[in-house]
């Protein structure tokens, strides 16, 4: 059960010793050498996207992986998460009292700045504006009903300085093997302390940060290395900032809350896991010697 | 308990809606526009509009209606932690009992758990409302109804494009052409694209009548539901889902409106669903399920669920307590139980009901014919209409 109160404190509580850059380093070299044979594998021109719900499926449906990709087309659902997060900061920064409130102002700002400036800000606007109202109606309320899911799992007033919402996925390009990256995508980071915290190396001077990932669904038992992959390719990353020093998932369908502290033990985990599902999606797209 | 919404009261009833519910099927609204370019279909002839009496039901509307949701005569649950603990142990225990795999205890609370189950290896028994009403009703009806193609019917499109429309009316506060909204709405859900396709070929007459009985009913919504106050966290189709037996069963719902913050202290959450149908038994069952599974997952219970039926204006509201919560609880494990041993292959019970007449399993199963009269060559009575 996801107690407001009790989830913001584990968020926001003192981080734990933050992981040194040695690690940090041995930890990419480590995953290059062993992702570099998996890679050699794929036929010219793949490519493999690791991201948290890949680790997921290649667990639970790896059969799954093999499927071809469709054709992307824009759906209420690929509009909720960005538009739910521009909502909610919207919320956070006492501009509207609630997501319901928010939802529509947000968006239209978002369609007029591009109807202004020609720049996607989100990419959904020209698909967005050229929608019928219930079509439109649709990406609203999935919106809303996936930022009231945020909006009121965490007590907003209690972050000193502010959060910062969504932001570019991290990525991290195997060296040995170029088509391979990882990528990770929270939803929120928050910075855990004023004082910046060295890590140990010549560059690591900044704020400890904690990641919060939304999900749907149920917690499952390997939720601790998925957490941590965020951790780990944002650590990856960014050698210049400390490795997120904690990974807060929350499964508001599910009403629970879990919390990753990281450290050296639990990147390897998600490293582990990051290679075999690298294994498994290798294995679901090489043509096979029978 | 039940309350159902007869109010006496004059000032917050519409003059307009009709005294008592319509004929199924037929049409009487006034389609605006004919989308299928056929000419118009003819109007229903209208009749005289009966003397109204001060006793006569009407649908709550309004304020009114927020308020039937909101006090609802009873007292509002008090969060129980224990109480929950209580509530999942009951369950836990009743599928230990059927399970003879590993168990251990959790020591802060004193529950026998299966062991976690691995999700690669075992995926959880997914129990939802539909899943609990086949299978309670007759196991080989859910049998059938689990492996047989979906079959499109005018009342489902009806309750497909309704519930996107309520959902529009919800967030956005205005619906301004039901029918061309609803659609639009269904068309970029790709799980309505073939539904959506379906409504559109679609005989004219049948497609005029359903488009009538929808903007019937969406009219009825705009002119019946009170805008929701954003403070208030209406969201709509909200998922719940609740995991039981380390993971090997899970129970999960949609539902279609909850409306209050869940908070710690005090039980403020109303979960509403909506049905374009006609008003049936299995229904409070599922408002039950709910409250059981949002009991589950979240720290305070839910003070109230209720079923809107738009056909009608009508609001069944049931205020929960401690007693709908435990009778939920043991109706669900006596579904699971049914569900697991169909899922283990034990050969499903044939009990004769009033779905036999729209079973798929018909013309296989004795009693169910017999129970409808095809086996000794009558007609089939007991159709039911979804």
């Amino acid at each position: 059960m996801i107690g407001v109160a009790e989830v913001t404190s584990a968020l926001v509580a003192a981080p734990p010793t933050p992981v040194d850059d040695g690690v940090r380093a041995r930890l990419g070299d480590d995953l290059s050498a062993r992702i570099a044979p998996l890679a050699e594998c794929l036929p010219p021109g793949e490519q493999i996207v690791v991201t948290l719900p890949t680790l997921r499926q290649a667990l639970v449906r790896p059969d799954s992986l093999m499927q071809p990709d469709e054709p992307f087309a824009w759906k209420p659902v690929f509009v909720r998460r960005s538009l739910g997060l521009e909502v909610v900061n919207a919320c956070a920064t006492r501009r509207f009292r609630a997501p319901a409130d928010a939802v529509g102002l947000v968006a239209d700002e978002a369609v007029s700045d591009w109807e202004r400036t020609g720049w996607r800000r989100f990419y959904w606007e020209p698909w967005l504006a050229g929608l019928a109202p219930g079509s439109r109606a649709m990406v609203f309320a999935e919106a809303v009903s996936w930022a009231t899911a945020l909006w009121s799992s965490l007590d907003w007033k209690a972050f000193s300085p502010p959060p910062h919402f969504g932001g570019t996925d991290d990525q991290w390009t195997c060296p040995a093997a170029r088509s391979v990256r990882l990528k990770g995508r929270c939803e929120v980071r928050v910075p855990l302390a004023h004082e910046p915290t060295s890590t140990g190396g010549e560059n690591s001077v900044a704020s400890p940060t904690a990641l919060v990932s939304l999900s749907s669904g149920c917690p499952g038992p390997t939720w601790a290395e998925e957490l941590a992959y965020l951790a780990m390719v944002a650590g990856l990353r960014s050698p210049a900032r400390p490795v997120p020093a904690r990974v807060v998932g929350l499964w508001p369908d599910a009403g629970e809350y879990r919390v990753a502290e990281v450290g050296d033990q639990l990147l390897a985990a998600a490293a582990d896991r990051t290679v075999a599902t690298v294994r498994a999606i290798a294995d679901a797209v090489s043509p096979t010697d029978a | 308990m039940v309350v159902i919404d007869v109010d006496p009261g004059s000032e917050i009833c519409e003059p307009e809606v009709p005294m008592s519910p319509p004929v199924p099927g037929r049409a009487v609204a006034r389609p605006r526009t004919n989308r299928s370019g056929a000419p118009p279909a003819p109007h229903p002839v209208p009749h005289p509009a009966p003397r109204r009496r001060s006793h006569e039901w009407r649908p709550l509307a309004g304020a009114a209606l927020l308020d039937r949701l909101r006090i609802t005569g009873r007292p509002r649950p008090e969060p129980d932690p224990q109480f929950v603990v209580t509530l999942r142990h009951g369950l836990e225990q009743g599928l230990v009992a059927d399970e003879p795999g590993e168990t251990h205890t959790d020591s802060r609370t004193g529950v026998d758990h299966l062991g976690d189950v691995d999700p690669s290896v075992v995926p959880p028994l997914v129990v939802t409302k539909d899943r609990l009403n086949r299978v309670l009703a007759c196991e080989a009806h859910h049998a059938a109804a689990e492996f047989g193609d979906r079959a499109y019917t005018t009342a489902l499109a009806c309750g497909a494009i309704i519930d996107v429309l309520f959902r529009q009316l919800v967030t956005v506060g205005s619906i301004d052409d039901p029918v061309a909204d609803g659609l639009s709405a269904l068309s970029v859900d790709d799980s309505q694209r073939d539904l959506v396709s379906w409504i559109r070929r679609l005989p004219h007459p049948a497609r005029d009548e359903l488009f009538a009985e929808v903007e019937r009913q969406a009219g009825g919504l705009i002119r019946r539901w009170p805008t929701l106050d954003p403070g208030w966290m209406p969201r709509t189709q909200e998922a719940m889902r609740v995991r039981l037996a380390g993971g090997a069963v899970e129970l999960s719902a949609r539902v279609d409106l909850a409306i209050g913050r869940p908070v710690e202290d005090r039980a403020s959450v109303a979960i509403v669903e909506v049905k374009s149908g006609t008003r049936r038994v299995e229904h409070r069952a599922d408002l039950h399920f709910y409250a059981l599974i949002e009991s589950l997952r979240n720290p305070a219970p839910p003070f109230v669920v209720a079923t809107y039926y738009s056909r009608t204006g009508e609001l069944d509201v049931d205020p929960v307590s401690g007693e709908l919560l435990v009778a939920a609880a043991r109706r669900t494990l006596a579904g699971i139980r049914s569900l697991r041993q169909l899922a283990a292959g034990a050969e499903p019970r044939r009990t004769p009901s009033g779905l036999c007449g729209s079973c798929a399993a018909l013309p296989e199963c004795d009693p169910g014919r017999r129970h409808t009269g095809v086996a000794d060559g009558g007609p089939v009575r007991d159709q039911v209409p979804r």
